[in-house]
């Protein structure tokens, strides 16, 4: 969702608010199932919702007072009171949880002095949310503020985070010199996915073009999709006149002219004469960047990218680092379409719903259903209007694999549309995409108006009698609307509250009519079966698992990243050869696959194949794909609790046992998690949990106990010496604290980092931490260089038991 | 189409919910969420039968069978799934039955009723009650050592209602003899008695602002409950006590005057949405998951039909006598 560019909208009269209103509601409708988009149109007006906007709804729409309180606060991307200036976003992701998201939460809290009851700063300069998950969890943790994406933000960073922001949105862009433009050099490709722009790239981007002018070499500088090495990011790639490639990843900004220089001759003579000399200098005065540039070998700065690499297999993500997003010509230069172009020049509807059958491919959203069945069911009844939704409200906290396909691969996701739409009769099709994705929206509108150019969507599609328009629909934060029928409910106008299935979707759905529901990344592998064959692309995979599957690698990883891998590859080999390993040396402990549905794999059982079934058989699932690495150094307890967090915050509360059920299970971990609980407790959290996977009536409530269910499955004598009064990792804030032991040299940079100022100054003497003023931030553990600052339990008798 | 449920086979046909077969058919199935002719939404899980040939738990009152469906309606299983849906929702049920005065009144004398006629100025009714309880009402509380003033609510807030004080005001000013005895209404004490705890310091402080009857009694009593749903069917499971702490969003005793027969008392709502669904740009909900309520906008007071009250399976909306 975009900013507000206006400053001063208190200062609107009534007037003005009307005509901005009336402007809104005549753009958007006045029926009752428009009241998402309009509210959306609203807050990108105003940035909130104020109450005499609202009121012109009830007057110029059919939208009533009732519905608007409902929906309006069930979504949580709604704002009823003013936020500030800018928005501070901390993404509480499962990534960025176990990298201490609620530690950098409150660096900004108090770093920005946020009263206790706000969550704005006295100036209303800043106001600050936490969100389920920003899509960045390779650089977590990560924060946005605004549109810019910062990542790898430590507690102890906060402030400079803060002054950069505001310096560089009050900077005045540096505009490039007009430059004659000589022969092309050659292309130069940067990802430019969100990943890739919250490490900089947009930076990298400007320098690039900025540089480029500046040295008088013209090349093409390329903005491609998503490259996946996430942790290698800004990455670009140099194609040379020969079409050879030389990669470099980490780039960094001062390192692009050198990088120009290197592989590029100037135009002009004079320029490139003047290059030299100018070079020279630079390189003499900062051999810094010869450093970065040229010393590392080629095969040290690539080397890592070629492992990372060699164990994937790329279906969705064909065309992986070349592909332009919204190059049409390119997409179809590489036989983008050109499954399309077949199934409509055959025209044998029936035959593409068999070939999805054939191929086994199961829908990549969670359930794993098979994709084709419900094809069949679609495509078998002979309703006039039948919907086909591209699911894209990837909600999981620790997966951005949809938004990565959507930014990067726009046009493979509409293929897969076009034919799945064509194979079974559907009239409409819908985008659903989260508003917390802009890019994927924005860049999914554009390749629609560019497919719509070309005929390949909307009226007699290449010709033919086939005709099928497509819309983009922007959710408005609720995961529970990753349920198919919540979602539908929420395209119908109304609150995320799923339905009892059957009737399923595909019988009865949107409007009454069959509407078949697709995930993204399922969409993005049809035009490779129809392209290849399905007999093909049953080949990769397992018996039950066909094809491969794309999975967002985060957490405790060396090298974290977007992956696609065939089915069937074990999680050790995902972790170890792609993934390099567990961060800084640590053990694996953990997997925690499928995020808030799925569940947690213990390190014994990581040679598991990576299988619809095998997870499901250990109590996880595969879910949309998060694959979240945990270390030694995570409390598995408070990960079961973090997970049930979040679902107790999302679920829709319509039943008994997802609303209050998960409300009492968190009760229960809240006290373990403090050390209060008693040891039965753990037996009612399990009969608790049983219960409502039994009793739920929708997908979320049934899976939620999952991350509880597997963590007392597999890591039990964790919850009992929490009970007892230890949490091993020091994870779990009230079972903890910091203490400085007697080797303390007095050096006081512990003080200086408190800030709270629980550590008294006090120059070459042992320093003392005031346990009642103390946050547990852990910034004077960074701080001490001589590891005298430890964390102990806070029940002594636990203390001395264990040393 | 043929179904069976536990071992009777039955011919059935499919427009008709599971849960209005099997009550046809002699099968026991309690409910909170589902009325006949109303619309709702299967939520509370109160109905929950078991689907044996596919081994789940469903809601009875949305689901219509299919040929050949075999459902369990009484094994141990889905009594546990019912009684454990029940506690859930007590869990988040701050409110008492029973004012606790009433409860422990040696005289078994109304206090709370009593008190309700006092407040109104009725002042021979409240008498009437006392006469009942007491056979010679002029020393009513003489040797009692007033185990109501110990459990009145009002003490947790500033002091508790005088009551013996009231009672003996009562007795010195209105002449005995020429008032109509009213019977005290015995409590049944194997009914669920649900515990509303203790006040937090919010709702301390606007009980103690708002709160300004003669008598000073908050009315903890509940008014619905005579014919509360999710109390007969927590005594017909056997609860004592919700087997969870008590915790909720809500403000308790928080009494909105819909019109000048109805009132709301948000504390006591289960969120089943029959008053939701039920009404046009009515009630609504407010906020998702455990923080989710029942909503009613100033706005929509109007539009509130007085045949809502009786949908409601708790004491949340109910009527009062003028």
């Amino acid at each position: 969702m975009s900013q507000c560019t206006c400053e001063n909208n208190d200062k609107l009269s009534h007037e003005e608010v009307m005509a901005k209103m009336d402007a809104i509601i005549e753009r958007i409708g006045t029926s009752r199932k428009v009241i998402i988009p309009l509210l959306q149109a609203i807050q990108d007006e105003f940035n909130y919702l104020p109450g005499e906007a609202i009121e012109r709804i009830y007057e110029k729409t059919e939208i009533d007072r009732a519905q608007l309180i409902s929906v309006s606060t069930f979504y949580s991307q709604f704002r009823h009171i003013p936020y500030g200036k800018h928005l501070i976003k901390v993404c509480a992701g499962t990534a960025c949880h176990v990298k201490g998201a609620n530690n950098v939460y409150d660096s900004f809290v108090r770093e920005l002095k946020i009263k206790d009851d706000s969550i704005t700063t006295d100036d209303e300069l800043f106001s600050i949310e936490k969100v389920a998950c920003l899509g960045c969890c390779t650089l977590a943790p990560v924060v946005q503020i605004d549109d810019k994406i910062y990542g790898h933000v430590a507690p102890g960073k906060v402030g400079e985070v803060i002054s950069e922001f505001i310096e560089t949105t009050e900077a005045k862009e540096e505009k490039a010199g007009k430059v004659k433009e000589y022969k092309v050099a050659g292309e130069v490709r940067l990802g430019m996915g969100s990943c890739c722009q919250a490490s900089g790239s947009s930076d990298i981007y400007n320098e690039l073009v900025k540089k480029s002018g500046e040295l008088g070499i013209k090349v093409d500088i390329k903005s491609v999709g998503c490259v996946g090495v996430c942790n290698q990011v800004p990455l670009i790639d140099v194609v040379l006149e020969d079409g050879s490639v030389k990669r470099y990843p980490n780039v960094v900004a001062s390192e692009i002219k050198e990088i120009l220089h290197h592989h590029f001759k100037s135009g002009s003579l004079l320029k490139r004469f003047k290059n030299i000399i100018i070079n020279s200098v630079d390189t003499y005065h900062t051999d810094t960047t010869w450093d970065n540039v040229v010393w590392k070998s080629e095969a040290e700065r690539t080397g890592l990218i070629d492992s990372f690499l060699s164990e994937q297999k790329h279906i969705s993500t064909e065309g992986y680092g070349f592909l332009a997003p919204l190059d049409l010509d390119e997409y179809i230069h590489h036989h983008g379409f050109e499954s399309l172009k077949k199934v409509i020049a055959e025209n044998k509807p029936h035959q593409v719903v068999l070939d999805v059958l054939t191929s086994g491919i199961r829908g990549r959203g969670g359930g794993g259903f098979r994709t084709g069945e419900k094809m069949k069911i679609v495509a078998s009844s002979d309703k006039k209007y039948k919907y086909l939704i591209c699911n894209g409200d990837e909600g999981d906290p620790g997966a951005f694999m949809d938004r990565m396909i959507l930014e990067s691969y726009p046009y493979r996701v509409i293929e897969g549309m076009v034919i799945e739409a064509f194979a079974t009769g559907a009239t409409q099709g819908i985008f659903y995409i989260r508003a917390e994705y802009p890019l994927a929206v924005q860049r999914i509108k554009r390749a629609l108006e560019l497919c719509q150019e070309r005929n390949l969507i909307g009226r007699n599609i290449l010709g033919s009698d086939f005709s099928f328009e497509i819309t983009v629909f922007e959710g408005a934060g609720a995961f529970v609307c990753g349920e198919e029928t919540a979602l539908i409910a929420s395209i119908e106008g109304d609150r995320g509250f799923p339905k009892q299935k059957p009737p399923f979707p595909a019988a009865e759905g949107l409007n009454g009519m069959p509407t078949l529901v697709n995930n993204v990344e399922t969409l993005s592998q049809i035009p490779y079966i129809i392209r290849n064959g399905a007999e093909h692309y049953a080949e990769t995979g397992t018996e039950n698992s066909k094809g491969t599957k794309v999975f967002a690698l985060a957490g405790k990883i060396k090298n974290g990243g977007l992956i696609e891998v065939p089915m069937g590859i074990s999680l050790n080999q995902i972790i170890e050869e792609i993934g390099g390993g567990v961060e800084g040396g640590e053990k694996l402990k953990a997997v925690q696959i499928g995020g808030p549905s799925g569940g947690c794999i213990p390190a014994h059982l990581c040679d598991v194949p990576v299988d619809f079934d095998s997870f499901n058989q250990m109590g996880a699932m595969m879910g949309s794909g998060g694959l979240v690495v945990l270390s030694e150094s995570d409390c598995m307890v408070d990960v079961a609790r973090y997970f049930l967090s979040f679902t107790c915050e999302e679920s829709c509360g319509k039943c008994t046992f997802c609303r209050v059920g998960i409300r009492r299970m968190l009760d229960i971990l809240d006290r373990i998690c403090s050390g209060t609980a008693k040891m039965e407790e753990i037996d009612k959290l399990e009969e608790l949990a049983l219960n409502v996977k039994k009793s739920s009536l929708c997908g979320l409530g049934k899976t939620a106990p999952n991350p509880v269910l597997t963590t007392l499955k597999y890591f039990r004598e964790e919850y009992e010496e929490h009970i007892n009064g230890l949490c091993k990792t020091g994870k779990c804030k009230d079972m903890m604290q910091f203490v400085i032991t007697d080797d303390c040299t007095g050096c006081t940079k512990c003080a200086k980092a408190c800030p709270v100022d629980a550590i008294a100054y006090e120059p070459y003497k042992v320093h003392s931490i005031d346990q009642e003023a103390c946050v547990k931030c852990g910034l004077c553990v960074d701080e001490c260089e001589f590891d005298t600052i430890i964390k102990v339990p806070v029940k002594e008798e636990v203390y001395a038991n264990n040393n | 189409m043929q179904i069976t449920i536990n071992d009777k086979t039955i011919e059935v046909q499919d427009q008709d919910t599971l849960l209005e077969i099997a009550r046809r058919e002699g099968f026991e199935i309690p409910s909170l969420c589902w009325s006949k002719e109303a619309s709702h939404k299967s939520s509370c899980m109160v109905c929950a039968v078991k689907d044996l040939s596919r081994g789940q738990i469903i809601p009875s009152c949305t689901t219509k069978p299919v040929e050949g469906m075999h459902i369990d309606t009484k094994s141990e299983e889905v009594m546990q799934v019912r009684t454990m849906s029940l506690e859930l929702l007590l869990s988040d049920h701050r409110a008492d039955c029973e004012a606790p005065c009433s409860l422990v009144c040696p005289a078994k004398l109304d206090i709370e009723r009593m008190l309700d006629f006092y407040d109104k100025g009725q002042r021979e009714k409240a008498l009437g009650l006392i006469k009942h309880a007491f056979d010679l009402p002029k020393l009513a509380c003489e040797d009692c050592k007033a185990p109501c003033e110990k459990a009145c609510r009002r003490g947790n807030i500033d002091r508790p209602v005088s009551i013996r004080e009231i009672i003996k005001e009562l007795t010195e000013e209105v002449d005995v003899a020429n008032v109509e005895e009213i019977v005290n209404e015995a409590i049944n004490k194997k009914l669920f008695q649900s515990r509303l705890g203790r006040f937090n310091d919010s709702e301390k402080a606007r009980l103690k602002a708002t709160v300004t009857a003669p008598s000073n009694c908050l009315h903890c009593a509940c008014a619905g409950k005579s014919d509360c749903q999710l109390r007969t069917h927590a005594t017909a499971h056997n609860i004592k006590r919700p087997g969870y702490d008590i915790s909720s969003e809500l403000q308790v005793m928080l009494k909105t005057k819909v019109n000048d027969t109805m009132y709301f008392e948000p504390s006591k709502c289960i969120r089943c949405g029959l008053c939701v669904y039920n009404s046009d740009n009515g009630f609504t909900f407010k906020d998702r998951g455990f923080e989710m309520e029942v909503n009613l906008p100033e706005e929509n007071k109007k539009n509130i039909r007085e045949e809502l009250a009786s949908l409601c399976p708790t004491g949340a909306l109910y009527l009062v006598e003028n």
